[in-house]
């Protein structure tokens, strides 16, 4: 099944993708045979329960691990067997992450954090680019401040800044508010979702159905294949479907 | 770049301490072993000095430069060891920053690049520490040297300031060495290592640990297998290899042997913490390897050396017991004015006057000129005395014979010999004594052939046996006027005991501050594994074991880890036991082994107490918070 979600060009396509973890007995089929586009400008979430296979995708289509078998487009590039060197080059430019666990660089502050993709490239970024990220996230007074210094969700806000100042085609979020309390989940996905209005595209990967119901689909996995593709629910529709998959 | 090396310095120094603290001792040993190093090799005796003093000059200095060139050899090789075992930990504990840098965008070149511009600011601060240490460590050195008597008289050893510069290359170089490995391997980890809290199973065991390890471990075997074909001299060189060899294979090996000894060990502790300590030693391969790297290296090091040393020195003394035929010894600072052979009472008597020289041999490229000792002997009474010598019937005027320490010397050789100014000219070796493990003079001449102004000042050692009957006190007071008179037994346990304060100072000399390094290194290991599982001591309390229950565990571990190295140091240590037996049976026909059991108990007892204290510290630090709090924080 090819789950095309809208008619736009794909931001990111995957073709018949297979990924297996193990041997034998402790064989596991993480993704079995995925088909899916993610719209550009459009938030896609990927729900499933535990062990559904949504992080392996994830990563596939981040270029982050490898499939077994199928093929990633990023846009037009095909990065389904990229080089090492091809793949860095496209975490400084065209792909962002943020995650659960935030993953800032522990020594530097958040400034320092937010332009190192820029300087990873080899670029000089002006202070007042990286003051103008900040600020888009609202931390424009917290930039001297190192990530020990910054609650959970200012942290994730600055991972979001550093994700989203190299202009990337695909920002790639997992279990982004996982870590956080209700109020800074909060304002991280209003935040999310005004970058998507502002035409950013994002694929986030979520236990959360109130997470979810901020994106603009949602799409399901179970046991590796994608079962189901929901469109504007509630969070309440969501919740239900992935009890319903969990049974 | 640099800037993030920068920054990662200034926030992790605690974790960089370690690296910095081995770049600055290896530093300051390397440096100050260089400046007495050069001080031995510059030095000239004092103007005005006599042939004999010039020339003994020269023989301590040979002694200095032989001991200070293998303490500089030796600080080097554990300065490289220690620095990238160091490194290379320092560098595996901080894999998830790594991946996370090339999550983030990162190439390859610049995490080897920010690895490398860490290590230059690593190797530079602990230059500047280790600079002004190695100046107090030289005239520490010089002191144990002077107290020691293994250097020359009025040694004086000024440091020239390029050395400093040197050190400077030495720190960097080092620390970059040290890191280069390392650097190549972390560059390679894969970005999705930074999301996976864990750490995915690492491989320890690299194709160059391997390789270096097999190649290292044939060394060994090969010159087990070398040491009785090398003679007295050769075997005595080859032996305590060895263990060196040995030693850096099973280090080189660690990843592989260490934690199924150590959990070996721990089978007897059935209970649950002994079989948590035993299911973590058996997990934490890498952690494992770096701790017992720089323990086996010592121990098979430091036993290796000392048995060595102690087993030929038995061995000597052996030989020298069953070579020697004599009642009374006459030992003499003068010239003996006496024929203690017409003494009433005297059966024989070999008088044998002891001339320090420089012996050059061969021509031409091959020519080697080094320093020894001359006897000037009586062929006859000389053979009666050391029956065991051989025949010397053939040495006369004009001609030597290769004594019992001669080195690549035989008959139909021709040998020029200098001592001070004046030379001896040409001259032909027509005989030779057998080679002794004791070693002892390099050439036997006959009367007449050196100045009698240079004999003026020599001293001479007479071996006197009785005749049958003859009234032993009556003869020692009818010597006593020409010398110091004692009996062979005395004068055997003498000498041996002489030879064996010489060669434990040698070993003091060269192996206590190198020890004293690795040592440093050990402890260093110790601390940074267990500092770095501050999160896995919460979880294991948060499943219900008590700090105290976490602090012995991590006990049992460190003492069970300790006790395998110490093992296998002890295996290495053991190649040269093999090698020491065979030799001293091909030379003497006895095989001998003497274990320094003062040594080895006192190196294990320090050692075991030392990772205990530093396991049981660190632990406790790495504890102190309460649980909840390091599991909920994540950076």
């Amino acid at each position: 099944m090819t789950t095309t979600l809208t008619q736009t060009a794909a931001a990111i396509s995957m073709r018949d993708i297979h990924r297996t973890y193990g041997r034998g007995s402790a064989e596991v089929r993480a993704v079995d045979g995925v088909d899916i586009d993610f719209p550009r400008g459009s938030w896609t979430a990927v729900m499933g329960p535990s062990g559904s296979g949504k992080s392996t995708l994830l990563h596939i289509a981040a270029g982050l691990e490898h499939a077994d078998s199928g093929r990633v487009f990023l846009g037009d590039s095909d990065i389904t067997s990229s080089s090492d060197r091809q793949l860095t080059a496209l975490r400084r430019s065209r792909i962002g992450f943020v995650f659960q666990s935030f993953n800032l660089v522990g020594s530097l502050t958040a400034e320092q954090n937010v332009s190192l993709p820029l300087r990873l490239a080899g670029r000089r970024p002006s202070r007042a680019d990286v003051k103008a990220a900040l600020s888009s996230v609202g931390l424009a007074d917290r930039g001297r401040h190192r990530p020990r210094e910054l609650s959970g969700g200012q942290q994730q806000r600055v991972a979001i800044a550093r994700a989203l100042v190299t202009g990337p085609e695909v920002l790639f979020a997992d279990e982004p508010t996982g870590a956080l309390d209700t109020t800074s989940a909060h304002s991280v996905l209003d935040l999310l979702r005004a970058t998507v209005d502002a035409g950013q595209t994002i694929v986030m990967v979520t236990h959360d159905p109130a997470a979810a119901a901020r994106a603009d689909s949602t799409v399901f996995l179970r046991d590796g294949r994608v079962v189901d593709h929901l469109a504007g629910a509630s969070a309440g529709a969501l919740a239900a479907r992935l009890v319903q998959l969990e049974a | 770049m640099f800037r993030l090396s920068w920054n990662g310095f200034r926030e992790r120094w605690s974790l960089f301490i370690g690296a910095i603290v081995t770049v600055c001792l290896g530093v300051a040993l390397v440096q100050s072993s260089l400046v007495l190093l050069l001080a031995a090799v510059t030095g000239d005796a004092p103007r005005g000095s006599s042939a004999i003093e010039i020339m003994t000059f020269d023989e301590s200095t040979t002694v200095a430069i032989t001991v200070l060139s293998m303490t500089l050899a030796l600080s080097a090789f554990l300065a490289v060891f220690v620095i990238s075992s160091t490194f290379a930990f320092t560098v595996a504990q901080r894999q998830r920053d790594l991946a996370l840098l090339r999550l983030v965008g990162g190439s390859r070149s610049q995490v080897r690049r920010l690895l490398t511009g860490e290590a230059v600011l690593l190797g530079l601060t602990g230059t500047v520490i280790g600079i002004p240490l190695g100046v107090a460590l030289t005239s520490f050195q010089e002191r144990l040297l002077a107290r020691l008597d293994l250097s020359p008289s009025g040694f004086d050893p000024a440091t020239p300031v390029w050395v400093f510069g040197a050190s400077v290359g030495v720190g960097v170089g080092l620390a970059l060495a040290g890191v280069l490995m390392a650097a190549r391997r972390a560059a390679r980890v894969q970005p999705l290592a930074a999301l996976r809290s864990t750490g995915a199973a690492r491989r320890s065991m690299t194709a160059g640990r391997w390789f270096v390890g097999i190649v290292a471990l044939a060394g060994a075997g090969a010159l087990v297998l070398l040491s009785p074909k090398g003679g007295a001299s050769g075997g005595q060189a080859m032996a305590p290899c060895a263990s060196i060899c040995g030693a850096i294979a099973l280090a080189m090996l660690a990843p592989v042997l260490v934690s199924p000894i150590a959990a070996l060990l721990l089978l007897p502790f059935r209970g649950v913490l002994g079989r948590l300590a035993s299911a973590n030693v058996r997990d934490s391969v890498r952690r494992n390897a770096s701790t017992a790297a720089p323990l086996i290296v010592l121990v098979g090091l430091v036993v290796g050396q000392a048995s060595a040393l102690s087993s030929f020195a038995s061995s000597a003394k052996d030989e020298l017991r069953a070579g020697t035929s004599a009642d009374l010894v006459l030992e003499s600072t003068r010239p003996l004015t006496l024929d203690v052979s017409q003494v009433q009472g005297v059966r024989s008597a070999s008088t044998e006057i002891d001339v320090p020289i420089a012996l050059t041999l061969g021509s031409g490229e091959d020519r080697t000129t080094e320093s020894g000792r001359l006897l000037v002997v009586d062929p006859t009474a000389y053979a009666v005395a050391h029956p065991r010598a051989g025949s010397l019937d053939k040495l006369q005027s004009q001609t030597v014979a290769a004594g019992p320490g001669a080195l690549g010397m035989s008959p139909g050789d021709t040998v020029s010999v200098r001592i001070g100014d004046q030379r001896l000219g040409k001259l032909p070796v027509v005989a030779k004594a057998t080679q002794t493990i004791g070693g002892g003079a390099a050439l036997l001449a006959p009367a007449g052939l050196v100045p009698t102004s240079v004999l003026a000042e020599a001293h001479s050692r007479t071996f006197v046996s009785l005749e049958a009957g003859a009234d032993r006190a009556k003869v020692s007071a009818a010597l006593a006027d020409h010398g110091s008179v004692m009996s062979i037994e005395r004068w055997l346990d003498d000498s041996s005991s002489e030879d064996t304060k010489t060669s434990t100072n040698i070993l003091l000399v060269i192996l206590g501050l190198g020890a004293a390094y690795a040592l440093i290194g050990v402890v260093n290991a110790v601390a940074i594994g267990a500092a770095a599982r501050a999160h896995e001591f919460a979880c294991a309390r948060a499943t219900g074991l008590t700090r105290a229950h976490v602090v012995r565990t991590a006990l049992l571990e460190s003492v069970s880890v300790t006790a395998a190295a110490v093992m296998l140091g002890l295996v290495a240590a053991s190649t040269s036991w093999v090698a020491v037996m065979t030799t001293t049976a091909e030379v003497t026909g006895t095989g001998a082994l003497s274990l320094p059991w003062d040594i080895i108990a006192g190196l294990v007892g320090v050692v075991v107490a030392l990772t205990t204290v530093t396991s049981v510290i660190t632990s406790r630090n790495a504890t102190r918070q309460a649980p909840v709090a390091l599991l909920a924080a994540r950076e």
